[in-house]
């Protein structure tokens, strides 16, 4: 990671930043009316990316981009293939540190913290932040065990048994494997695999969750169940959801970022806005079908 | 216009030239012809070896007769009927008649080792000794829920060690101590402690499981243990020491009684267990029979004899024990080195090591010598097992220790390869779902991509094993004994291996040792040899089902 850029960051973002620090935005009337971002935000920005460009070898993923993302409420990424959503997802948690070839510049923070800091260890960011993968994939354990995976990971084995029930059943799925808990994770439907993977994810109790394109692989009955889940999520946890499916953001989502080819983040803002007046005609042909 | 045309010259439904399928046909029977020509060498060269071994035209007309009809003709009509109607019945009655068999194998292999490595007395030290050190271990996990860092590997590791090894010269470990303690035990009783209990809470296990139930166990386990104690009751009347015997049929009767056990309770394929039936009851039959009648059998010089007894000077009372413990002595020492080795170099290469940059280069370098080093010629590991161990570590020259680590370095590579191949093996996804929850390197390696890896890691490793066994020109070069007239009775000891012992009969002058007991001595290899191919497909074909 080249750490040098983000000692020098852009002055104007910088001061933008703390202006917001010291006055975070929920309830406050006063809003500067050139930032659409913060104009609609109801809530706490939990995430914060500014100018983050990131670079795979030569090739360009991300393009200066710069959100906001609230706290306890679905954000949804939409763009066509290649567009970077998925990149700027495993940016979040750190993931891309995983591909040698990834090179990040700009600042991504997470409660006000640059994650890219040098002091920031990404196995202990990764433990706030959960992360859902496309190809439901459970491990070859049982369910139990499954689940129980981040917690044992982090040592935090008392009343394990009280721990998983409560995760199965905020991931919709303790009725239906309550008496199979022994038996191979890999046995459950594709729908019941990602839910599982969703109780992994929430029995460690993060803060974010993301989510990449989760019911891409599931027929329309599982996927339901899935945004359904999504949408009671949302309660406790600030969602991130990547997806391909444009009906499915706008069922799911609070915000929408549509990211179009090139790494560019186009349009950020309420979900309702995004879909019936978007500012861009850019966003309105790929939203209306027209490319993309 | 061309539409016409084609349609008079049926050239649409490939009656002209159009579409010519010649090259492809005689591509395919050549394909066919070299695999034929495989099989049929491969097979040549058995039965060669094998009517050489065995001698069958030196048995009576009757002798024959008798197990045709006994033996050959009943299971050849059996196998008939599963091939034509029953095929997964086919494949029950295999296994359940092949597992008693390779477990008779493996249970002779631990015998051989009770009696000449291992003494009864030693054995069950050892195995006290590890009781007591996995009892410290838990005990320990139990008291300090909230270890410091690298307490509980420090304990664990600390535990077994001190258990199993001592520090030599300083502290003796608890196993010598208890070999020591003076206890008159005879070694029946030992290994009814050390071997029918442990092999009992196996059983008792594998059975509580599959029924789901506690009291199910606990009567297999109960029963397996009444079987050892039978085995002692019975063993005079065997002829076998009562040690012994209780070895070789608890590790028969114990995995064939949970696999029939599965096969009847779930009353899958139930026909299938026919066929054990039939050729054990078959043989037994058979034997009666001539017994009864006086016929004579072959003059095999593949025989109880040979099995049990060393070189001599006379082809018909030479034997290949010393060299069959040989071999196994150092099969442990190839084991205990080469595997932890070659897995650790396997799990750095593809988990660890950088993809880019000039360490990456490096890697890269290094992997693609590994593959060379799998294809240098065995006499120059020899060389240098001969240079590194004798010259320079000043070895004992030809001991089981030197053979060992000789070979081990020779399949090295083959571990290495056969081992990453494995660990790539692991879906990326899974690696992924691991970081993604927050696990480190270490967490992942060890939670997922082992475990999951560990199977395929085996198979191949065991097929490098089957390798290592019939190696002979290290043996050569490190100067391994042509000739041995008793087993190794330490690893530092000289030792003579089968492939080393066959290489020495081949220059007797007498013709029966270079046709009779030479091929006795190789059909001897490759039984070892093909059962541990075969243990090696088990693996595989169970694990495969699983996920």
């Amino acid at each position: 990671m080249s750490n040098e850029n983000m000692t020098a960051p852009n002055p104007e973002t910088e001061a933008e930043n703390d202006d917001d620090a010291v006055s975070p935005t929920p309830g406050s009337g006063a809003v500067d009316a050139g930032d659409l971002e913060t104009a609609t935000a109801s809530s706490r920005t939990v995430i914060e990316s500014r100018d983050l460009d990131v670079y795979y070898g030569e090739t360009q993923a991300l393009d200066d981009v710069s959100i906001r993302i609230p706290e306890k409420q679905v954000t949804a990424m939409i763009g066509p293939s290649g567009c970077g959503k998925s990149t700027f997802l495993r940016c979040i948690n750190r993931m891309n540190d995983l591909i040698d070839a990834a090179r990040i510049e700009g600042d991504l923070l997470f409660q006000d913290k640059n994650v890219y800091d040098d002091d920031v260890d990404p196995v202990a960011l990764r433990r706030r932040i959960g992360m859902v993968f496309q190809q439901p994939n459970p491990f070859p354990k049982s369910i139990y065990d499954n689940v129980a995976y981040g917690l044992r990971l982090q040592n935090k084995t008392e009343n394990l048994d009280e721990k998983v029930e409560q995760a199965l059943k905020g991931a919709a799925l303790w009725d239906e494997v309550k008496d199979q808990l022994d038996e191979s994770g890999l046995d459950l439907s594709g729908g019941q695999q990602q839910r599982l993977c969703i109780a992994r994810a929430i029995a460690v109790d993060p803060e974010v969750i993301l989510m990449d394109e989760p019911a891409s692989a599931l027929d329309p009955v599982a996927t339901s169940q899935i945004e359904d889940l999504i949408d009671e999520l949302a309660e406790d946890y600030t969602v991130v959801i990547v997806t391909h499916n444009m009906q499915q953001a706008a069922r799911i989502s609070d915000k929408t970022a549509v990211f179009l080819t090139g790494g560019e983040l186009v349009e950020f803002d309420d979900t309702q806005k995004i879909f019936e007046n978007p500012e861009h005609q850019r966003v309105e042909d790929y939203i209306t079908g027209k490319f993309g | 216009m061309a539409t016409e045309r084609s349609t008079r010259d049926g050239s649409w439904y490939g009656d002209g030239e159009g579409v010519n399928q010649l090259r492809g046909q005689l591509f395919k029977w050549g394909c066919l012809g070299a695999m034929l020509f495989g099989i049929v060498m491969v097979f040549v060269l058995l039965a060669y070896v094998a009517i050489d071994a065995i001698r069958p035209l030196t048995a009576d007309p009757g002798w024959h007769l008798t197990f045709f009809l006994t033996l050959v003709a009943p299971t050849s009509a059996l196998l008939g009927y599963y091939g034509l109607r029953d095929r997964r019945s086919g494949l029950v009655g295999a296994i359940a008649t092949a597992l008693p068999a390779f477990c008779l194998l493996v249970g002779a292999g631990i015998s051989l080792l009770l009696v000449d490595v291992f003494r009864p007395i030693e054995w069950f030290g050892t195995a006290v000794a590890l009781v007591v050190a996995v009892g410290v271990v838990y005990v320990h996990r139990r008291l300090r829920t909230e270890p410091a860092a690298f307490e509980r590997p420090i304990v664990t590791v600390g535990a077994l060690v001190l258990a199993v090894v001592g520090v030599p010269g300083v502290v003796p470990s608890l196993s010598q101590l208890f070999r020591n303690a003076p206890i008159a035990l005879n070694p029946a009783t030992m290994l009814l402690y050390s071997f029918a209990v442990p092999v009992a809470i196996l059983t008792g296990l594998a059975i509580a499981r599959r029924r789901e139930s506690r009291r199910d166990g606990l009567i297999a386990a109960a029963l397996t243990v009444v079987g050892g104690v039978l085995a002692v009751i019975a063993a005079p009347a065997v002829g076998i020491d009562d040690y012994l015997l209780i070895v070789l049929s608890l590790s028969i009767a114990a995995p064939t009684a949970v696999y029939v056990e599965g096969v009847v309770r779930e009353r899958d394929h139930l026909v299938g267990l026919a066929l054990p039936i039939v050729a054990y009851v078959g043989t037994f039959l058979g034997a009666a029979l001539v017994e009864a009648y006086g016929f004579a059998g072959p003059e095999a010089w593949l025989d109880w004899q040979f099995l049990t007894s060393a070189h001599s000077r006379f082809p018909q009372e030479a034997g290949i024990y010393p060299a069959l413990v040989g071999s196994i002595m150092m099969m442990l020492v190839i084991v205990v080195s080469a595997f932890p080795v070659g897995v650790a170099a396997a799990v750095y290469l593809e988990e660890y090591a950088p993809d880019s940059g000039t360490v990456g280069r490096v890697v890269g370098l290094i992997e693609m010598n590994i593959a060379n080093l799998a294809g240098v010629p065995s006499v120059v590991y020899g060389l240098l097992g001969l240079a590194l161990f004798i010259r320079y570590a000043d070895m004992n020259t030809g001991s089981v220790i030197v053979g060992g680590l000789t070979v081990g370095l020779l399949i090295l590579p083959i571990v290495i390869i056969s081992s990453q191949e494995a660990i790539r093996a692991v879906p990326n996804s899974m690696r992924q779902a691991s970081y993604g929850m927050g696990a480190t390197k270490w967490q992942t390696v060890r939670n997922v991509v082992l475990p999951e890896s560990i199977p395929g890691i085996l198979t191949g490793t065991i097929l490098a094993f089957g390798r290592a066994i019939g190696e002979t020109a290290p043996l050569l070069m490190i100067g391994a004994a042509a000739v041995v007239f008793s087993p190794p009775g330490s690893f530092a000891e000289k030792f003579s291996a089968m492939p080393r012992q066959i290489f020495a009969w081949s220059h007797e002058p007498s013709a029966e040792f270079r046709y009779g007991v030479l091929a006795a001595g190789v059909v001897t290899l490759l039984v070892v040899l093909l059962s541990m191919n075969a243990a090696a497909i088990l693996i595989r074909n169970r694990y495969q089902r699983r996920s």
